[in-house]
């Protein structure tokens, strides 16, 4: 019974905790918004990753690269940081057409990590070199 | 028989620091916070809880039957010996250290102890996201040799619960640096803001519980340098706030690496350092810091691979 009102007691503390953090605007919202801030994040992914092309989703909440090796690496934002993954052979991407635009969908084929929806200028290239991926090697 | 457990009286002291650190945040560092991951790290939090009250027994039963066999012994009222305390105290540290140091060296003690990095923050609340699958590892042989010496598991356990309540407030931007006296002897904010990076430079470094004094012994330790900034978490973001993901993401995946891989390897892929793989697709901590050294050029401000000194992960090329 006492774990019982531990539990309930943390609970109501925790929420009210998170509740003031809202309450209190912490966060912030950080964009991909310039070709360094893409390098940036794609060093804190991989370090050493040196993107060589770069396309960054219009409103900079996502961005995808390719290094000189062509490996492609894809960044979301994730809360108020950011998080990528070096595609393998098992990402897969697709164009998806919205409101008149052709978007970049791209599978990392890790189900939590998500799909990432990129508005970005010529979507087909991108997914031509994406799913020509065949082996972590190759990518 | 004293009966105290002091992170459950720590909580409220827990509670108002954190709401203390977000007022600080709120500015001087918005972005110290992120509202879904504090959400994340304090249902982590209590999950831990009811995962400790509800499999803790099983430990407890094993200190209470090793200490039948106990060497020393401190006699009925050993709660009544005073110097038996602080000597607890610091060899459970020390063992703290050790565990600590397995837990991020062998993938099986990673797989539950990587939910305490697993958030991109480092704050308050990030001390709260502690696992609920210790049990599941051998996490608590550990402690049995202070068994084995005498101390009664009661004092062992009280003395873990104010080890861990000091690791609280280490866990903060907030605080810089403390006075160098204290920095040398003492885990502090600075010592453990490296624990959390995953800076190459700071990779597996500083495991220090209260004391940072074992790191310096046994070589592992890493100074925060002042002109590179920290990223926190691990070295392949989650990427998500799903919380059962957060908990068990490792698990699925080493269990998967078990599975898929050869019969020779499988157990390797249960005892290596995390990032180890049999066809040497992955890079371990030590592989990413070497490229790092390759790639700048310079001598990292410690001895050239921790790892190389540690015996817990064997040998350190992939195979």
């Amino acid at each position: 019974m006492d774990l019982l009102f531990q539990t309930a007691g943390s609970l109501v503390a925790i929420l009210a905790l998170v509740g003031l953090a809202w309450w209190l605007k912490l966060g912030g919202a950080p964009l991909l918004n310039s070709d360094e801030a893409v390098r940036r994040a794609a060093g804190e992914v991989e370090d050493g990753f040196d993107p060589a092309v770069i396309a960054r989703d219009r409103e900079g909440l996502a961005a995808i690269a390719r290094d000189v090796q062509g490996r492609h690496m894809v960044i979301k934002r994730h809360g108020n940081r950011f998080a990528g993954r070096v595609l393998d052979k098992t990402a897969a991407a697709t164009l998806n057409i919205d409101l008149g635009e052709t978007l970049l969908v791209v599978r990392t084929g890790q189900p939590l990590f998500g799909d990432i929806t990129l508005a970005i200028d010529e979507p087909k290239a991108w997914v031509s070199a994406i799913n020509g991926v065949k082996t972590p090697q190759d990518a | 028989m004293p009966d105290l457990n002091p992170t459950q009286y720590a909580v409220p002291l827990f509670v108002v620091a954190v709401l203390a650190e977000m007022i600080w945040a709120k500015f001087r560092a918005p972005e110290a916070y992120e509202p879904k991951d504090t959400l994340v790290s304090l249902a982590f939090g209590l999950g831990s809880t009811v995962a400790g009250a509800l499999l803790g027994g099983f430990a407890l039963t094993l200190f209470i039957r090793a200490y039948e066999y106990r060497i020393f012994d401190f006699g009925p009222e050993w709660w009544a010996v005073w110097w038996a305390w602080p000597l607890c105290f610091v060899l459970d540290d020390l063992k703290y250290y050790w565990v600590h140091r397995a837990g991020h060296r062998i993938r099986w003690m990673w797989a539950s102890h990587v939910n305490h990095h697993s958030s991109q923050h480092y704050n308050l609340s990030t001390a709260l996201r502690q696992t609920w699958t210790g049990t599941f590892t051998f996490g608590f042989l550990f402690a049995v040799p202070l068994v084995l010496m005498g101390f009664h598991p009661a004092m062992i356990a009280i003395c873990g619960g104010f080890n861990l309540i000091y690791q609280f407030w280490i866990h903060t931007e907030a605080i810089k640096r403390m006075p160098r006296w204290f920095e040398a002897v003492m885990n502090t904010p600075s010592h453990h803001r490296v624990h959390h990076a995953t800076n190459p430079r700071y990779l597996d470094t500083n495991y220090a519980g209260v004391f940072i004094v074992w790191d310096r012994m046994f070589g592992t330790f890493t100074p925060e340098v002042n002109d590179e900034k920290i990223r926190y978490g691990i070295v392949k973001q989650l990427g998500s706030f799903n919380l059962l993901w957060s908990v068990f993401h490792e698990w699925i995946g080493m269990l998967t690496d078990i599975w898929r891989a050869p019969w020779k390897h499988k157990l390797a892929y249960l005892l290596r350092e995390p990032g180890w793989s049999h066809d040497g697709s992955r890079e371990t901590s030590d592989m990413i810091r070497r490229r790092w050294q390759a790639r700048v050029g310079t001598v990292p401000p410690q001895p050239a691979s921790v790892a190389d000194r540690n015996p817990i992960a064997g040998a350190q090329e992939a195979a």
